[in-house]
C-alpha cells in the first residue's frame, strides 16, 4: 500500500480509537439507587456538603414511609383492577365496598401528598433561595394529574 | 550494352511518391490522445492527488491531528446527549422515589 494510503488509514484509525476513548472516559453511569439520586441533586443544586449530608438525611428518614405508602398504593390500584373486572363480567358494582374502596384510597392519596410535601419543603427549607426555587421547579416536573377517584 | 530492367525499380518510383494525408490529421490525432489521457486522469486523478498530499509529512499530521479532533468532538456530542437524558431519566427518578403516588405500576393506574 501508497504511503497516502497507510496515512489515510492511521487518521480514521487514530479518530475512531479517541472517539472511544473519551467516550468510555466520560460515559455516565447509570445507577438506580437513592444514593446516584441524591448525588444527582448535589450536582444539579449545586448543594454543600452540609445541606447535601442534611437533605441526604431527611430523605433516608422518609423513605421507609414513602415506600410504605407505595405500596398501599399499588394494592388499592390491584383492588380497583378487581372491581372494574367484576363489574365487565358480572355487570354488578357493589356500591358500598366501592365506596368504601373511595374513602381508603382518598386517605392514601391525601397521607402520600402530605408525606411528599413535608419532605419537600423540609428539603427546600435547606436551601438558598436560588436552590430552592430550582429544586421547587424540579418537583413540580412531570406531576400526573391525580385521578379522579382521589379529588 | 543496356541492363536488364531492375524489378524493384518500379516499387522504388512508387515508394518516392508523396501520399496526400488527410488535411484534419494532425487535429485529430491530438484530440484521440487528448480524449484517452483525459479518461485516465479522471479516474485516477482524485486519488493521486490526495496520496501526494498525504505523502507529505505536514499535511500527514494535519490530516490525523483533524481526525483524532473529531473524534474527540463526536464523543463529547454524544456524551452531552447522554448526560442530558441521563439527567431528566434521574429527575423522572427523583419524582418517583417522593411520590409514592407516581412510584404505583402505570399499567394498574387509576382512569
Amino acid at each position: 500500500m501508497n504511503r497516502g494510503g497507510l496515512v489515510l488509514l492511521l487518521g480514521i484509525a487514530v479518530g475512531v480509537g479517541t472517539h472511544f476513548v473519551y467516550f468510555r472516559v466520560h460515559e455516565p453511569v447509570y445507577t438506580d439507587t437513592i444514593d446516584a439520586q441524591l448525588s444527582w441533586m448535589k450536582g444539579e443544586l449545586q448543594l454543600s456538603d452540609a445541606q447535601f449530608a442534611r437533605i441526604k438525611e431527611l430523605h433516608m428518614a422518609s423513605n421507609p414511609r414513602l415506600r410504605a405508602l407505595a405500596t398501599q398504593v399499588a394494592q388499592m390500584e390491584a383492588e380497583f383492577a378487581a372491581f372494574e373486572n367484576t363489574r365487565r363480567t358480572t355487570d354488578r358494582v357493589d356500591f358500598i365496598e366501592f365506596a368504601r374502596f373511595v374513602e381508603t384510597r382518598r386517605a392514601i392519596s391525601q397521607q402520600c401528598l402530605d408525606s411528599t410535601r413535608r419532605l419537600v419543603l423540609a428539603a427546600a427549607s435547606e436551601m438558598t433561595p436560588s436552590q430552592r426555587e430550582r429544586y421547587l421547579g424540579i418537583v413540580a416536573l412531570d406531576k400526573q394529574p391525580a385521578s379522579p377517584l382521589t379529588n | 550494352m543496356p541492363s536488364p530492367p531492375d524489378p524493384l525499380d518500379p516499387l522504388l518510383d512508387r515508394w518516392t511518391e508523396s501520399t496526400e494525408s488527410a488535411p484534419n490529421l494532425a487535429p485529430e490525432v491530438w484530440r484521440r490522445i487528448d480524449l484517452i489521457e483525459g479518461a485516465s486522469r479522471e479516474t485516477a486523478g482524485f486519488w493521486s492527488e490526495l496520496d501526494a498530499w498525504l505523502s507529505r509529512p505536514p499535511f500527514a499530521v494535519l490530516f490525523v491531528t483533524c481526525c483524532a479532533l473529531l473524534g474527540l468532538f463526536l464523543a463529547e456530542v454524544r456524551v452531552n446527549r447522554l448526560q442530558r437524558e441521563h439527567g431528566s431519566e434521574l429527575a423522572h427518578n427523583y419524582l418517583l422515589l417522593i411520590d409514592p403516588l407516581l412510584r404505583a405500576d402505570p399499567a394498574a393506574r387509576l382512569p
